[in-house]
């Protein structure tokens, strides 16, 4: 699938290429090829993460953005909803080299308007008051969760900046080094495993700052087996519980 | 080009690798001297390209799955007369675009290789794919491949998906040397075991000695005339073929000749023959399919819906909207929901079944 796309788009045609996030690790040596052939090819990688449930880590896409993130010029999506989700894929036709986003199986809350702009490298700052003590920086299906976390935090007078990360690679360095700045420490959110993915990627961004906050990374540390979405994200420390645990210890 | 100068540009390709090698002193000499008949033939009376304009949509594809065979990739250049002699000296330099394994650097390169088993079927697919259902022209689509890259899971999952679409502009010239790296390959001069699994698969396969040149000219020929089936050229060739201190010796991978000023004059010394490649005989315009107005689906804030059925709504906008867009998809495409798209735009859709990297 790989090979073909990138024969096709070397022939001018505006080439896009889907399967499972968990199964781009089988062509990874086919898109560091297309690197080197300077392709510009968009892939897309659903069913992303232990939210597919019942399936189990077979199916899995737990590695896709370090995989993504480690390519030459390449551009890594998470979107959160649709609407952000059809404003990125409308994005990526004119993105050059490799460009990846990631979806996920379940539905997820519309949460953006269909007229929002969301441009490659930036994020949107969801929640944000001028006493907040903590920012929680979460992409795709994680987004939901933290929110709900925020409210709960909120309902005990703790007040927590949220950032959707919906950029992954560019991360948009500059809201980051901002919020952290801004806030006494910093929580990430990720539906993947710790290494190589958003969580990295926050502290990438941050790592030659002078006021480099305490990082928690929320990530998938077990090894899953089969369970309903809201158990495995549950298990993993994903859902608003995992959430505001981790603030807590930053407190 | 007659067969008398073909031996004799095959004998240069040979001495050009066998010299940028050499001065290089680093390469594949010997990988490239078994090609080099093969690779003359095909350029000099064959091939189907304009080198002054190589985005000119016609023209063929000439794909070196064996990357490493650079230096006749390169020689052969220089005899085009796209590569000046003196390039040829910056061969693996600092800044040179004439690097270890070729890369689109060279604006007659479209993919880069060097990674066994991508070349051939996996990125000859998409061109004579995009030949057959996009661009809807006639070029045809030229791959060399190394006989020790037919181990390789990825050029049988292209071969079955070229022989399923019945890709007759696509032609593979297995370069049957007998060895690898280290060691003989699994089927060493046995041409028909890869003949006889590409027949099995539903190709249509011609097996040569592949120095002789009448015979190569004559299955070129055949390839270009068969039709509904895509052809493989398997050619019987000695690795280092023409030099004694190297030819059909293992051992002698990817390095430069132990003495290259006795091979050169064992080859008959350098020589000066200039290639005129014939051009495309058409000129054609690729298709273009209809473009109008993105309109991106929209939902409302509040309800529900997965981003991957939104991946999928999107895609059909924008493959209305854009006539230039094409998807494939791994035969998920119900759960990825690529399949919006394929509904409305079933042209552009390419269903490419579960073999996610050719």
């Amino acid at each position: 699938m790989i090979a073909g796309a990138v024969g096709m788009a070397k022939r001018g045609w505006t080439v896009y290429a889907s399967t499972f996030a968990a199964f781009h690790a089988r062509s990874y040596d086919f898109v560091r090829m297309a690197a080197i052939s300077r392709a510009n090819v968009r892939l897309c990688g659903s069913h992303a993460g232990v939210e597919i449930g019942e399936d189990g880590p077979s199916q899995m896409g737990l590695e896709d953005l370090a995989l993504y993130r480690a390519v030459h010029g390449s551009t890594v999506l998470y979107p959160c909803d649709a609407n952000q989700t059809a404003a990125l894929v409308a994005a990526m036709a004119d993105l050059d080299g490799i460009s990846y986003i990631r979806t996920t199986r379940g539905n997820t809350p519309v949460i953006n308007d269909a007229d929002e702009q969301f441009p490659v490298g930036g994020s949107k700052v969801l929640r944000s008051s001028s006493d907040d003590v903590i920012t929680v920086v979460a992409a795709g299906v994680t987004v939901h969760e933290v929110l709900a976390a925020a409210d709960q935090l909120a309902d005990d007078g703790i007040n927590v900046r949220v950032v959707d990360a919906y950029s992954v690679k560019p991360v948009d360095v500059d809201t980051l080094r901002t919020v952290a700045r801004e806030t006494r420490g910093m929580v990430t959110v990720e539906d993947h495993r710790p290494q190589g993915g958003l969580g990295e990627a926050v502290m990438a961004a941050l790592a030659d700052t002078k006021a480099r906050p305490r990082i928690v990374q929320c990530a998938v540390r077990e090894m899953p087996g089969s369970a309903t979405p809201a158990e495995q994200v549950h298990a993993q420390g994903l859902d608003a519980e995992g959430v505001v645990a981790a603030v807590r210890r930053l407190l | 080009m007659d067969h008398h100068t073909l031996r004799e540009l095959g004998q240069q390709l040979r001495v050009d690798s066998v010299r940028i090698a050499d001065t290089a002193g680093s390469g594949h000499p010997t990988s490239s001297m078994s090609a080099a008949d093969l690779m003359a033939m095909l350029v000099a009376n064959h091939l189907r390209y304009d080198f002054a304009h190589p985005d000119d949509p016609n023209n063929d594809e000439l794909i070196f799955s064996k990357g490493h065979a650079s230096p006749l990739l390169y020689a052969l250049y220089k005899a085009v007369g796209a590569v000046a002699e003196d390039e040829l000296d910056t061969y693996r330099q600092l800044g040179s675009r004439l690097e270890g394994h070729p890369t689109p650097r060279l604006p007659w390169v479209a993919v880069a290789t060097g990674s066994l088993g991508q070349g051939l079927l996996p990125y000859g697919i998409g061109f004579a794919l995009a030949g057959k259902r996009l661009d809807r022209l006639d070029y045809r689509t030229w791959v060399l491949c190394g006989d020790s890259e037919m181990a390789e899971g990825s050029m049988w999952e292209a071969f079955e998906h070229a022989a399923f679409e019945g890709l007759d502009h696509l032609t593979a010239i297995i370069d049957v040397n007998r060895l690898g790296q280290t060691c003989e390959t699994m089927h060493g001069w046995d041409l028909d075991a890869y003949a006889d699994r590409a027949r099995a698969i539903g190709w249509h396969a011609i097996t040569i000695d592949g120095h002789d040149v009448a015979a190569i000219d004559e299955a070129y020929r055949e390839a270009a005339a068969t039709s509904g089936q895509p052809t493989v050229i398997v050619a019987r060739t000695v690795k280092g073929n023409g030099v004694s201190q190297v030819a059909n010796r293992n051992g002698f991978h990817g390095k430069p000749l132990p003495d290259a000023e006795a091979a050169i004059a064992e080859l008959g010394g350098p020589r000066n023959l200039a290639v005129q490649v014939r051009s495309p005989d058409s000129d054609a315009k690729p298709h273009r399919f209809p473009s109008g107005e993105v309109a991106l689906p929209r939902w409302e804030v509040g309800t529900q819906e997965a981003t991957r059925t939104a991946y999928g709504e999107a895609l059909a906008a924008l493959g209305t909207g854009r006539g230039d867009v094409v998807v494939l998809d791994g035969e998920v495409s119900n759960s990825t929901k690529s399949e919006a798209f394929a509904e409305v735009h079933p042209e552009r859709y390419f269903e490419m079944f579960i073999a996610e990297r050719r």
